[in-house]
């Protein structure tokens, strides 16, 4: 599999604003691919840079080996879904969906019989007379899509397509949406500020922050071993512990120091050298939680805890700990019934624990990213 | 550059237009009275100042005093009258409010001229409304409601209350209603709280409103040639008399000057305005 | 919370207050009675005699003549106006441009009719029919122009972006998307300028030369050359049609857009 979609070192300025800054971006045929980052991170402008609505001031965008970057939206082999649909009132949906063959001049009667099939694929035959007025959010969506399907581009371009839908629709068109990349083959690059749907459709991620991309991989990689600060705290919950490197316990782990707390162990995938200082990020619910000291083993790290917050969520609980001056975040999934055992509460002492290898160490980290992590407020006065 | 070409494109033929038809011949009114009158009628030739300084006479002064005192005590007027009704039309349900909508607006379009002078004929010697003030003893019988400044007070709060209903109206409805429940419940009582969050709340639509009644209204010439008499005479009407009667068109030209400076005088306090707080635009399209 | 009945009672006289003249007008012109003060019964006479004065027909004939030429033109000149307003909104041209297609709709008509005379006598253009077509176009351009500016603003301008996107170049957008999504503003602003130069009297009083009467020239000259109950049947054609007018464009100015939800 190639590149198909290919975007070379492209930036994009609107005014004082730097909405794209040099990203170079490759993407699979075939591929669904998705852009994830919050509100401006500039997703919707790479979106718009690969379907010919913006011009990069600098970069190429290459489509099949073929370089597009000076030809006009109407040119391009790609298609749009647009967040508000743009349907267009005055056309029937049977009109809307031919719209594309016929500024074409296919023959009629091919348009008839591709129409028709749409239809078909989307179940909406015995409404094919009606207008989008009369038409719901989900019809609404699977007119914009076999719109954007019947003249079969290279690549299909999705702009947060079911941010306007509530929660339950949302999730079925997930799944339509998934079964239509499946059926189709398209490549589908996919833009949304929401994790779960990039995580559950996509081949591939991209995360953006500020016009740049943090980090490219499969779902696993980025939730798993996430480059930066902003990706461990964007995607899930993540906590942040700052150390030095002591030394190295041969070739795949090393030790690490940390203000307060015990030596840590880790996994070492960067080969650093002993004396560099870098952030440590271990997920919640990688760590464990009990008020029994558990059994020491040279690959466990274990400190002791008091506990500070304690949020109760049915199949799981999330305790805030703080441990040699840090405050640390667990996410506890709850095995057995839960009234069997002597919870853990405020205040109470406690032993956390967790595997050398899941931990991991971040490239670069940015303080102000701890606050995309959601956490109780910090207590106000004492006992 | 085929961006700026298109702009040129679509804009070129109403601004070209506009600056023919309306920007030069405004213009050449200013120009015009800077030049003598010709005996025969028409302009006469040189340039002279004489034309403006024939205006600094006590005649002229009095008509552009009373056509400033007309308009304001119309504007004022068509506010009293325009609040309450915004108000109560933006209360309404959305079918109410349409129709009601549509009622403001009908007799807008039906013809200026019908209009004045339907009233013409209610407040003649011979009209219903003399007639049923005698009868309730409110007048004598030689009382006489035509051809005076209150008769074309009362056409013009008639002509021009339409124009002031439209922006207050959709002033009011943009209005968020609760927060005259918030006054009340923190303890104004109703005329209070009108007064201290309704009519700041709207004011977008009051200077829209203030502009477009108090501005024709400057302008005024049908109506106190129809209803109004010798003593009601308006900026208009000596305008017109100079125009058609006395054929002194510099004459014309050095009113109509005094005419655009009143009307440029609220406007460019509007924009004064305007310039000081950032934008804050009149939609005169609201309600259209 | 007790709201007062004031604002109430004052919208009702209001409503009144603008009713009642027409009211009057309308009923007086089937009143058999030359003086509009007393009752005669009910008569069609004035009717007929209005159809038997040429002046009125003729200055019927002119003003129609005037109003379609004028609606046409206008409405094209307002078009582009609007669209280029709505494109290009930031760029400076527009600034001035919105300026002089605003500004017509604030000056009082007879600083606009004193203007178009001076400027025709010193072209030396003769005064007649065309002048007034040529005074017309200049007022309802603006007009035109902030009607079909509302229509586009309301617009969701990813329609255009969806039609370049399905492959269309910028006439078939112009064809297959935005005029027929503009036709219900067009037609709104188009009714509108042929109702305002239907109407209009004080710019076409100042233009019209000596041969050419509209409609409401020949109105007034009746009005003032006495109060004849034949000016009652008239209006109240004239109120008949205008409202008829009225109430086609309201059906057309609501907006497809807005439609079903």
């Amino acid at each position: 599999m190639s590149e198909f979609l290919d975007f070379q070192g492209v930036s994009k300025r609107f005014g004082a604003i730097q909405a794209v800054d040099q990203v170079s971006l490759e993407i699979k045929k075939g591929e669904f691919f998705s852009l994830l980052g919050p509100s401006g991170c500039g997703k919707t402008t790479m979106l718009r840079l690969a379907a010919g609505f913006e011009q990069p001031d600098s970069g190429r965008v290459f489509l099949d080996g073929r370089d597009i970057t000076d030809l006009p939206p109407n040119k391009r082999k790609v298609n749009t879904i647009f967040q508000s649909y743009a349907l267009f009132p005055h056309l029937t949906v049977r009109e809307n969906i031919a719209f594309g063959l016929e500024i074409a001049k296919r023959p009629k009667k091919e348009i008839g019989a591709e129409v028709g099939a749409m239809l078909r694929l989307i179940q909406m035959e015995d409404q094919a007379h009606k207008k989008p007025a009369q038409l719901s959010g989900g019809q609404k969506q699977r007119v914009a899509v076999a719109r954007a399907l019947i003249n079969k581009p290279q690549v299909l371009l999705l702009d947060e397509p079911l941010a306007a839908l509530d929660l339950k629709l949302r999730q079925r068109m997930l799944i339509e949406l998934d079964m239509i990349h499946d059926e189709v083959g398209i490549t589908f690059l996919y833009v949304t500020h929401d994790q779960g749907e990039a995580m559950s459709l996509s081949d591939r991620i991209a995360v953006m922050d500020s016009g740049r991309i943090e980090q490219v991989g499969t779902s696993a990689e980025i939730y798993e071993t996430p480059r930066t600060s902003f990706v461990a705290a964007f995607i899930g919950d993540a906590n942040f512990l700052e150390g030095k490197v002591t030394r190295l316990v041969d070739a795949e782990y090393c030790r690490l120091s940390i203000a307060g707390l015990p030596e840590v162990i880790c996994f070492n995938d960067k080969s650093i050298v002993p004396g560099a200082s870098l952030f440590l990020s271990i997920r919640p619910e990688k760590i464990q939680i009990s008020r029994d000291k558990p059994e020491t083993s040279p690959l466990r790290n274990i400190m002791p805890a008091k506990v500070e917050d304690v949020i109760y969520l049915g199949s799981t609980t999330k305790y805030w700990v703080r441990s040699g001056g840090h405050r640390l975040q667990v996410l506890r999934q709850h095995f057995r019934f839960f009234l069997d055992e002597k919870p853990i509460r405020w205040k109470d002492d406690v032993w956390v624990w967790w595997h050398g290898d899941d931990g991991f160490m971040l490239d670069r980290f940015r303080s102000g990213d701890e606050k995309l992590i959601s956490a109780p407020p910090q207590k106000v006065g004492e006992e | 550059m085929r961006k700026k070409v298109r702009e040129g494109l679509l804009t070129s033929p109403s601004f070209v237009w506009l600056c023919l038809f309306f920007l030069a011949p405004t213009i050449l009114v200013v120009v015009l009275a800077f030049r003598p009158p010709d005996p025969y009628g028409g302009i006469g030739r040189g340039w002279t100042l004489a034309t403006i300084r024939s205006l600094a006479n006590p005649y002229y002064l009095a008509i552009a005093w009373r056509t400033l005192w007309i308009s304001l005590v119309t504007t004022a007027a068509c506010l009293l009258l325009a609040v309450p009704s915004g108000y109560t039309i933006a209360r309404a349900s959305q079918k109410t409010r349409n129709f009601l909508m549509m009622l403001v607006i009908i007799p807008y379009w039906t013809s200026f001229l019908i209009r004045i002078f339907a009233w013409r004929s209610l407040l003649h010697p011979e009209g219903l409304i003399k007639k049923a003030l005698v009868a309730l003893g409110l007048v004598g019988d030689q009382a006489s409601l035509l051809y005076n400044s209150g008769s074309v007070i009362l056409v013009n709060v008639y002509t021009f209350l339409p124009f002031a209903i439209l922006p207050l109206y959709a002033a009011a409805e943009k209005f968020d209603f609760r927060l005259l429940e918030a006054a009340r419940d923190l303890g104004a009582k109703p005329f209070a709280a009108f007064r201290r969050v309704f009519l700041p709340g709207i004011r977008r639509g009051l200077l829209t409103a203030v502009l477009v009644v108090f501005i024709p209204s400057l302008g005024s010439y049908v109506i106190p040639d129809l209803v109004g008499g010798p003593s009601s005479e308006m900026l208009g009407n000596k305008i017109a008399q100079r125009v058609f009667v006395d054929r002194n068109l510099p004459h014309a030209s050095a009113l109509s000057v005094i005419l655009i400076l009143a009307v440029l005088a609220p406007l460019a306090v509007v924009l004064f305005m305007q310039r000081r707080k950032g934008k804050v635009e009149i939609n005169l399209s609201e309600g259209l | 919370m007790r709201r007062s009945r004031l604002p109430f009672v004052v919208t009702a006289a209001v409503l009144v207050f603008f009713y009642l003249p027409i009211a009057i007008l309308v009923v007086n012109s089937f009143n058999a009675s030359r003086f509009g003060g007393s009752w005669q019964g009910f008569s069609l006479k004035w009717y007929a005699r209005l159809l038997h004065e040429p002046e009125i027909w003729t200055a019927a004939r002119n003003t129609l003549l005037i109003a379609s030429t004028v609606t046409a033109v206008s409405l094209v000149l307002g078009t582009c106006s609007a669209l280029a307003l709505h494109k290009f909104a930031k760029s400076r041209l527009q600034r001035a441009h919105y300026l002089l297609i605003y500004t017509p709709l604030v000056v009082p008509e007879i600083l606009m009719g004193i203007s178009l005379l001076m400027a025709f006598v010193a072209a030396g253009i003769h005064l007649g029919l065309f002048t007034i077509f040529l005074a017309h176009v200049t007022f309802c351009i603006s007009f035109v122009a902030l009607v079909v500016l509302a229509r586009l603003q309301d617009f969701d301008d990813a329609i255009i972006e969806a039609a370049q996107d399905l492959g269309a170049g910028w006439w078939a957008v112009t064809r297959r998307v935005l005029l027929p999504m503009l036709v219900p503003g067009l037609a709104a602003g188009g009714l509108l300028a042929f109702t305002l130069s239907v109407d209009d009297f004080v710019i076409t009083f100042f233009v019209a030369g000596p041969g050419s009467t509209t409609l409401p020239i020949r109105v007034y000259s009746m009005i003032k050359h006495g109060a004849t109950p034949l000016i009652n049947a008239l209006s109240t054609i004239l109120l008949v049609l205008t409202f008829t007018t009225v109430t086609v464009s309201q059906r057309l100015s609501r907006s497809p857009l807005r439609e079903g939800t």
